[in-house]
């Protein structure tokens, strides 16, 4: 019973000032293994933040990241899925399915984390999961104004993930799950 | 296990050739023990009688008594009286010494056939125990998952597309801050879990069974933990104490080393019923509101006194006059039940002193704390505060014989 946070797109200071407060009291140290952040936190005040809830904390590389020597993809593995993660502003066309899935296929994971669109999005496609946590500060982003602070809590036991999928709406935080198994003989999510 | 020879003391006269087995227990361990709450006096060379024949024989110590726990462990209904006097001379072997202690505990039966039935019975409970309170969240959450969608369908996702939301379980996930998510009480109960393996690795760090690195014995610490926080889950209001795992180590060693393989594999669940049982008569001391109270540790202590009083009054007096008080040696004799005060092959010994008293545990300890103190008597009465409290804050070697002795044979205060 891994948890690992998936989170990103924060524009901490530039777009917004800080996580929700309702997200921020959720978010103790001690309950979460990893995290993995999709990039443009972008300060690193928000980098110790984060590495404080957690020590074992992954970062790619945002466009906006002041920090410039995150990676520009990373990939861990994770119990039996192999994890790869990648802000997403270098593939294009932005957020293209198939895109996302050449990357994922180069990489070689069962589950891609991206952002930069700052919409919650989890799909399965070609063999691979494609999940976006969303902007976790709910930042602007060059495609809309509209935007749901949202970010993801993967609980990750053997050969089964449940992903849960925090997002605030009209001042509420809503949890929701999406649930995955992946087979044992292949390497593909079944 | 270090088994002493007893100081030969008294010759018996010839006993009749009639007379059974039984009598000649009671009669045949030494003069005129007439106090009715407790059995022997000193060791003995005493005559057994063969079975039906005629022979009269001198045999030491450990042949009879074990010859004689053979006999009386192997009767359909055992003879719990017969079993306490045995025990309490401490001379159990280490085979017998697991089934001794689980039928002094009341945890097995006396009717032999009844055995089978009741250690099925309480493991089969154990296991519902656990997995009612000790199992992970995420492991819950997909059985209650598997139980509620298993007409739904498509839930291995098959199709490409976007994955389908659903709700989560009660409103639950992993960040809830809510006291009746079953999330935050398994982060709560994280921090128990913390203190007990912390407990856990200081124990008897000299004995590999419980501080080695391999295998076996991170499988005991790890049977250890379990035992001790599903106490602690069941019995919320004491919550887990310090010391608890001292209590727990020499229970669970010696249900583990029990030479009949099934009895060894259960020892987890066994030892769980046993430490429940040891620990119903002492939870009282671990619990700091009743510390003041007429069954609390303070109260306990100073019956201590009186007792002590009783027995010896010029060392009473003395350590009176120095201010060595009880709360500052006895105060983890008493909680830990000794365990922290001798080897731990004499911790078996006395435990099985203790556990064989049938007045009760507590009543045993007290005698037993009491005659640590007349035993070391010529120390103490030398002695100053500072020397007198580091002699029995460590309590030096000494014959256990000769402890539990005098043990016995101290006046109980009326």
């Amino acid at each position: 019973m891994v948890l690992v946070l998936a989170l990103g797109d924060l524009h901490i200071p530039h777009r917004a000032p800080d996580l929700p407060a309702k997200f921020k009291s959720m978010l103790v140290p001690g309950k979460i293994q990893h995290i993995i952040c999709t990039g443009n936190l972008c300060i690193k005040e928000v980098h110790d933040y984060l590495k404080s809830l957690c020590p074992d904390l992954h970062v790619t590389r945002g466009e906006y990241d002041e920090d410039t020597r995150y990676p520009e993809t990373k990939t861990l593995t994770i119990g039996q899925f192999k994890l790869g993660l990648c802000h997403g502003h270098q593939i294009i066309p932005w957020g293209d399915l198939d895109s996302l899935a050449m990357l994922q296929r180069q990489l070689d994971v069962d589950i891609l984390v991206t952002g930069h669109t700052h919409q919650f999005k989890a799909y399965k496609h070609e063999g691979g999961v494609v999940i976006n946590p969303g902007s976790a500060t709910g930042a602007y982003s060059s495609i809309t104004y509209d935007v749901n602070p949202s970010f993801v809590l993967m609980d990750i036991d053997s050969l089964r993930v449940v992903v849960y999928v925090y997002e605030l709406i009209d001042g509420e935080v809503k949890v929701d799950k999406i649930d995955f198994k992946k087979t044992a003989t292949a390497n593909a999510s079944q | 296990m270090l088994l002493r020879r007893g100081k030969p003391h008294l010759k018996l006269p010839e006993k009749e050739e009639e007379e059974e087995l039984e009598m000649f227990q009671v009669a045949g361990r030494g003069p005129a023990v007439q106090r009715h709450e407790e059995s022997s006096g000193p060791m003995t060379r005493f005559r057994r009688i063969g079975r039906g024949m005629g022979r009269l024989r001198e045999v030491s110590d450990d042949d009879t008594t074990t010859t004689e726990l053979e006999f009386e462990l192997s009767c359909k209904v055992i003879n719990l009286e017969a079993l306490q006097q045995i025990a309490c001379c401490g001379h159990l072997d280490g085979e017998s010494r697991a089934t001794v202690w689980k039928l002094l505990l009341g945890y097995l039966p006396a009717e032999r056939d009844a055995w089978e039935g009741e250690l099925a019975n309480n493991r089969l409970r154990y296991a519902e125990l656990k997995e009612e309170l000790l199992v992970n969240p995420s492991e819950f959450l997909r059985k209650e998952d598997e139980t509620f969608s298993v007409s739904k369908q498509g839930r291995i996702m098959g199709v490409d597309g976007l994955l389908s939301r659903q709700k989560v379980f009660n409103g639950d996930h992993p960040l809830s801050l809510g006291n009746d998510s079953i999330w935050y009480r398994y982060f709560k109960d994280a921090e128990i879990v913390g203190q007990i393996d912390r407990d856990l690795e200081r124990t008897h760090p000299d004995i590999e069974f419980f501080s080695g690195d391999i295998s076996q014995s991170k499988r005991n610490r790890g049977a250890m933990r379990n035992i001790l926080l599903l106490f602690t889950k069941l019995n919320p209001a004491i919550g887990y104490v310090q010391g608890m795992n001292e209590v727990l180590a020499p229970l669970y060693y010696v249900l583990n080393t029990d030479p009949n393989e099934q009895n060894a594999s259960n020892a987890e669940a066994d030892s769980f019923f046993c430490f429940v049982r040891v620990m119903s008569d002492s939870v009282d001391h671990f619990c700091q509101q009743l510390d003041n109270s007429s069954v609390g540790i303070h109260s306990t202590l100073s019956r201590l006194s009186e007792l002590l009083k009783g027995n010896d009054e010029e060392l009473w007096r003395h350590l009176e006059n120095l201010k060595v008080n009880p709360q500052f040696y006895a105060f983890r004799w008493i909680t830990l039940l000794l365990t922290q005060e001798f080897e731990f092959h004499c911790i078996m010994r006395i435990w099985d002193c203790l556990l064989s008293n049938p007045l009760g545990v507590q009543e045993m300890l007290l005698r037993v704390c009491c005659a640590m103190l007349v035993c070391a008597r010529h120390e103490l009465l030398k002695g100053d505060f500072t020397s007198n409290l580091k002699l029995l804050q460590h309590y030096p070697e000494i014959d256990l014989d000769y402890l539990l002795d005098t043990a016995h044979h101290l006046t109980p205060i009326s």
